[in-house]
């Protein structure tokens, strides 16, 4: 038992849960994979829309020049052509559409700006003025552009027209907007061929770019920039990368911490552990040191006992001897010299041996007190009632000339040891009778009834009483509240019945009027 | 052979009341005492000082309780082990008021039991009676304790 502590304190029992397991742990986890995913969204979605910008972006630049380059052809050039061909300064039957045509003009410039664009590291940008009747079968739309052309003839109010379209596998940003409506200006040159300048008919055979009409959008400007998926997988996977390792640094830095928290805490346990096996062997001291100081006392006790008894029974041989020789040397005085002692010498020696037998009494009743304290006590279920009707007979029996009333209570119960039990009631019904002699009804109860808020037997009597002004007196050992002559006794019955009621744990308490009778409570 | 009584009392006041109680009561014998346990046994067994005594053996041993060297017990314990005085007649006689030492004074084997009240009186009735019962009345123990 007292190595328990000992082997505790060197093997603490903590139940270490893995911490792969723990809520902390299985927490953060989860909120760590939320947010590698969030941010693999949120990276996801930012690569897509920068590389959609930068498409955007280079459409929008594409559209600038080219348009720019248009209005200079047709606003500048156009009737610079005219006006030097009404001065006569060209032949009206000369055309040339690398001078004159901004679709033409433009579609090369366009060759010309995609080589200045790689040359500055920039991706290749696909232009094309997309048309079904082209002048120039380069224009020639294909089903795409067609149906596009299509789309801006039937719905007149659209702008521009937005798709990601995926060529040959790859992912592209494609604009669409529609050239401008056909007017009569432009049937000059795209109405019937005959109508159209000379050399303008000798440079295009056949009747592609004629017979257009009025009104109708005869072609589509197409601009297709690539979306760089490689950016994007790139964009991706950085992002995911980052977040991955966000997770791992976050898991890392949740380990660690978690270590030293279950470091911590094993380390304050074993601390504890340490501390209580220190109490507990405190304890176990302690509890063997009172043990010790138990028996100690136990044994002092028992020898007290003991050395009790043997006083007890040196007083009543040794005390008693003397008393003997005098009462049995006044006797033989008495009788074998009666003649020379004369009355009054007869009358001393009856004093003196009167006096011997009061002393023998009050040793008597010592020993008999000292009896009860020293006794073994043996608890048993008691019938009150029983007990208390045949003391009530032995005191009747003892005196068959006095009329006495006893009312005993059926069913009186407790537990004690019997013979300590019959004394105490012996000596508290014998108060009763011996204090009710000069009453002439004479009336002693005993029952159960609540005295002071407990439950308690009484033994009441009418009989005289004592004052209560003497009361805390009633129960000390040779304390008579009455004369001897009046009520004969030693005085150590009430003695007796307070010391048998204390060694049952029990009380014992007092009432009277003079004249009219006492009534003694007791528990057991 | 004469019958005497053999009185076991260390207290020399017990012993003439005692011797008194006897002669009040008409009892004549002779009274040897003896005045401590180890006298007694002495005096029974004829060792010791009473090595060679002659005569018989008491028709009554009065024996005290409370004694010098050997407790009355014991003694009574002695006599009731040897075999020839298994049978004497021992009136344990004695002021403790034990019961213990009543229980125990019959559980060893004695005849009979008397306490020696302060009053003499009450004394000297109880010694009539024993003597009476003794002396008088009771001769098949003490015949065969003589023929043994
Ligand atoms: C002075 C003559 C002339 C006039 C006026 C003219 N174009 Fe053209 N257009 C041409 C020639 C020549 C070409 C072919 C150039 C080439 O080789 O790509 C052409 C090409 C085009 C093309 C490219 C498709 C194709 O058929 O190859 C479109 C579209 C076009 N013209 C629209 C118009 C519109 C719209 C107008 C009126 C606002 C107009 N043109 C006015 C001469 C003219």
């Amino acid at each position: 038992m007292a190595e328990a502590p000992t082997e505790n304190a060197k093997r603490p029992a903590v139940s270490r849960p893995a911490w792969w397991s723990s809520p902390g742990f299985v927490a953060w986890a989860l909120w760590g994979s939320i947010g590698a995913v969030v941010m693999g969204l949120a990276a996801y979605s930012g690569a897509k829309a920068f590389v959609a910008r930068r498409a955007d972006d280079n459409i929008r630049h594409v559209l600038l020049t080219h348009r720019g380059l248009h209005h200079y052809i047709q606003r500048v050039m156009h009737p610079a052509y005219f006006a030097a061909r009404e001065k006569g300064m060209v032949s009206p039957d000369w055309y040339s559409p690398m001078v004159l045509s901004s679709s033409y003009i433009v579609r090369n410039m366009h060759g010309f700006y995609n080589q200045e664009r790689v040359k500055d590291g920039h991706v290749e940008i696909y232009y094309k003025m997309a048309t079904d009747n082209p002048r120039n079968p380069v224009n020639k739309a294909t089903p795409l552009e067609s149906g596009l052309l299509r789309k801006f003839n039937e719905q007149r109010g659209l702008r521009e027209y937005r798709e990601t379209v995926e060529i040959e596998g790859k992912p592209f940003l494609l604009h669409a907007m529609p050239f401008l409506e056909t007017n009569g200006a432009c049937l000059r040159c795209h109405g019937r061929r005959e109508d159209a300048p000379p050399g303008l008919q000798a440079l295009y055979p056949g009747e592609g770019g004629f017979n257009e009409r009025a009104g109708v959008i005869r072609a589509v400007e197409i601009i297709r920039a690539p979306l760089s998926p490689e950016r994007f997988t790139v964009a991706i996977l950085t992002a995911s990368a980052m977040g991955g390792l966000l997770g791992l640094a976050g898991l890392l830095a949740f380990n660690v911490r978690l270590r030293r928290l279950v470091e911590a805490r094993t380390s304050s346990l074993r601390e504890e552990v340490l501390h209580r096996a220190q109490v507990e062997r405190e304890v176990l001291q302690l509890n063997a040191t009172l043990e010790g100081r138990v028996r100690e006392r136990t044994a002092q006790l028992q020898a007290a006992i003991q050395e009790l008894d043997a006083f007890a029974y040196s007083v009543s041989h040794d005390l008693r001897a003397p008393l003997r020789a005098m009462d049995g040397f006044s006797s033989a005085l008495e009788e074998d010299w009666a003649p020379a002692l004369g009355e009054e010498g007869k009358e001393f020696l009856r004093r003196i041996r009167k006096s011997c037998s009061r002393m023998g009494d009050l040793i008597e009743d010592l020993l008999r007190l000292s009896r009860f304290t020293r006794q073994e006590m043996d608890p048993k279920d008691l019938d009150l009632s029983a007990l208390a009707r045949e003391v009530a007979e032995e005191l009747r029996s003892g005196s068959p000339e006095r009329r006495v009333v006893f009312e005993i209570e059926e069913g009186l119960a407790a537990r004690g040891d019997e013979s300590l039990v019959r004394a105490l009631l012996g000596n508290l019904l014998g108060n009763a009778f011996k204090f009710t002699a000069k009453v002439p009804e004479a009336r002693i109860e005993v029952g159960k009834t609540s005295w002071q808020g407990r439950a308690t037997f009484f033994v009441r009597d009418n009989g005289v009483g004592f004052d209560m002004a003497y009361k805390d007196k009633l129960f000390g050992a040779f304390q008579r509240l009455h004369s001897a002559e009046d009520f004969p006794g030693t005085g150590i019955g009430l003695a007796t019945v307070l010391r048998i009621v204390q060694r049952h744990g029990g009380t014992v308490d007092a009432a009277s009027v003079p004249g009219r009778g006492a009534t003694f409570y007791f528990t057991l | 052979m004469e019958k005497y009584i053999l009185l076991v009392e260390d207290n020399p006041d017990d012993e003439i009341l005692a011797i008194r109680a006897l002669r009040k009561n008409h009892i004549v014998n002779r009274v040897e005492v003896a005045r401590d346990g180890a006298e007694a046994l002495d005096f029974l067994f004829r060792r010791g000082t009473h090595a060679g005594r002659p005569g018989n053996l008491p028709e009554v041993v009065l024996l005290d309780l409370k004694l010098p060297k050997l407790h009355g017990l014991e003694v009574l314990q002695r006599i009731r082990a040897e075999e020839a005085t298994r049978l004497l007649p021992v009136v344990v006689l004695t002021t403790s008021s034990e019961d213990r030492d009543l229980v125990e004074s019959y559980r060893l084997g004695a005849n009979s039991y008397i306490r020696k009240p302060v009053d003499f009186d009450q004394f000297m009735e109880a010694v009539r009676q024993l003597g009476m019962y003794w002396l008088i009345l009771n001769h098949s123990a003490n015949g065969v304790g003589a023929h043994a």
